[in-house]
């Protein structure tokens, strides 16, 4: 059984190359972003996510809802394990499968074959199972003959059709997405869509970020809500996205 | 799902009612399970490898044998020359600095392009979920393979200076000192991308370092013609013992018992010092990039 569990966690970032003296015995809070402060040692220290915690279990299809530099896609990485906590805990149960940026990756001079071979390996496929699979991912494409030419020949939204495609093809006990439909004609966000419902409901947790309300109605049960790096609210879709329109304007809430 | 049972929901879940439990996070065992999955993952590593070396050379008509080519004309073009400039034997001096030339290009290579181990990987690291060994394991393997493309230029030596550079049972050593040199470069190699991410300094350092090692080591020039007195101080110099441990299988000559002893410890040290310094940092890895 799935199962995450963030107790007090903190992702803090030492910046090296920032003038120390700029900032000596300030406190600066930007109104996006998360907060700066110095350490110890006086090095600068950008506190991405401050004193996380989260419990979520079987069944949770959670929606990060937050402005631009509120912590939600350092929150995914902080689930996906990318970012070990500075301080605080973290327990993952579970396989996990994180589709972050989703472009990361793409070889240009490669075909989309070869692409999709590079891709599946690096996600823990091996040579028979990316086989099994590549009927399925050249479907889910829809680029045909397009996938013998070299990826540098494609258009954006082609390249997010393939990069989805691989992506997509492996189903995870707790899948992590961060705004995976940004490019990509209506048609793919059709196809798209459909194949993400069946990934969702083949994932025991799914935990997304995503700009457009309607995806995260349509598809959690759960909404979350972040700023300046804290969790300000759990529970509802539609109590997060009241709160987070209450106070849209008003960018610091602390 | 009802309006009811949203609200039924309660906000305050995110803060869980039960105590859990935590495993206590022992770096030791984090560093050990990512070199444990780093050598599962060779799949994905010696196709990163292939992939870099294929990339390089895609669209150009003798692809990857331009290594070959550009090592060729290197070597021989300074085999002939250095051989007249320091008066000495072209019989005795061409192979060995053909030998050498090989085996310092695998050195000196590795070790610049360890520098940027994890920092040309920053995209990579922070999209997706991999250990941290795979990408030291990428470059290990691509220099590798990049020798196996080298080593052709050898054989052109073999037949024409048969006397001093010859094909017998001490060539076979030449794989177990590959792999020597495999250790060496993942281990060492895991320390400098580590320094080299936190310090960006050390990186421009380096790669200026590796043009007066090369000078220092003796593979241009051989040791014997060093005063004695000195000789052998030069000869403790660990990148000799390297140098010479692939050299010596090249030209089917006996690896000497110094050589063999530098190499060891080199190794051995190597193991211990990133062992610690990997399971001290790695989980600050993602944070310096």
């Amino acid at each position: 059984m799935a199962r995450i569990d963030i107790r007090g966690a903190h992702v803090e970032f030492p910046i090296y190359n920032v003038s120390t003296r700029s900032f000596k015995k300030q406190f600066i809070r930007l109104a996006t972003g998360g907060a700066i402060s110095a350490d110890a040692k006086q090095h600068i220290v950008v506190s991405a996510l401050n004193n996380i915690n989260l419990t979520l279990t079987h069944g949770d299809r959670v929606g990060v809802i937050g402005h631009n530099g509120a912590g939600k896609s350092t929150l995914l990485r902080l689930l996906a394990g990318i970012y070990e906590p500075t301080k605080g805990d973290i327990n993952i149960q579970g396989s996990v499968s994180a589709m972050l940026d989703i472009m990361q990756g793409m070889e240009a001079e490669f075909t989309g074959y070869e692409n999709i071979t590079i891709r599946g390996t690096l996600l823990g496929l091996s040579p028979k199972q990316i086989r099994q699979k590549i009927q399925e991912i050249v479907s889910l494409t829809g680029l045909g003959d397009y996938l013998a030419m070299p990826v540098r020949t494609y258009s954006s939204g082609m390249m997010v059709r393939l990069a989805f495609a691989v992506s997509a093809c492996i189903s995870p006990d707790i899948l992590l997405i961060d705004e995976v439909f940004a490019a990509g004609d209506a048609d793919f966000v059709q196809t798209a869509q459909k194949k993400m419902v069946s990934l969702l409901e083949q994932s025991s947790i799914v935990v997304m970020a995503n700009h457009s309300d309607g995806i995260i109605q349509d598809f959690c049960n759960k909404g979350l809500l972040m700023n300046g790096g804290q969790i300000i609210y759990f529970g509802s879709v539609e109590e997060a996205f009241k709160i987070y329109y209450q106070t849209g304007t008003k960018h610091d809430y602390n | 799902m009802t309006i009811e049972s949203l609200l039924s929901i309660n906000p305050t879940s995110a803060i869980a009612d039960e105590a859990v439990i935590f495993p206590k996070q022992n770096q030791t065992k984090l560093a050990l399970a990512d070199l444990k999955n780093g050598l599962k993952a060779w799949r994905a590593w010696l196709m990163l490898a292939y992939q870099d070396i294929k990339l390089r050379y895609r669209r150009s008509i003798i692809g990857p044998f331009w290594i070959t080519l550009s090592m060729a004309i290197t070597v021989y073009s300074m085999g002939y020359l250095y051989s007249h400039l320091f008066h000495t034997d072209l019989q005795v001096y061409f192979p060995f600095l053909v030998a050498g030339m090989l085996s310092w290009s695998l050195i000196s290579t590795a070790l610049i392009e360890v520098t940027e181990g994890f920092t040309t990987a920053t995209g990579s690291i922070k999209q997706i979920k991999l250990p941290y060994s795979l990408y030291i394991h990428r470059i290990a393997i691509r220099n590798i393979i990049v020798f196996f493309h080298n080593i052709l230029v050898i054989v052109p030596i073999i037949i024409i200076f048969h006397k001093n550079a010859k094909l017998n049972l001490h060539s076979l050593m030449l794989f177990p000192s590959l792999l020597i040199m495999y250790i060496n470069t993942f281990t060492w190699g895991c320390i400098i991308a580590l320094i080299c991410a936190r310090f960006r300094d050390i990186t421009q350092m380096v790669k200026s370092l590796v043009q007066i090692i090369f000078f220092l080591t003796p593979v241009m020039w051989d040791p014997v013609i060093l005063p004695a007195n000195i000789r052998f101080y030069f000869l403790l110099n660990p990148f000799y013992a390297l140098v010479d441990t692939i050299r010596s299988p090249l030209l089917g000559a006996t690896i000497s018992n110094l050589t063999l002893l530098i190499t060891a410890l080199v190794t051995i040290f190597g193991c211990i010092i990133s062992f610690v310094m990997f399971s001290k940092y790695r989980s600050k890895i993602v944070y310096w990039l």
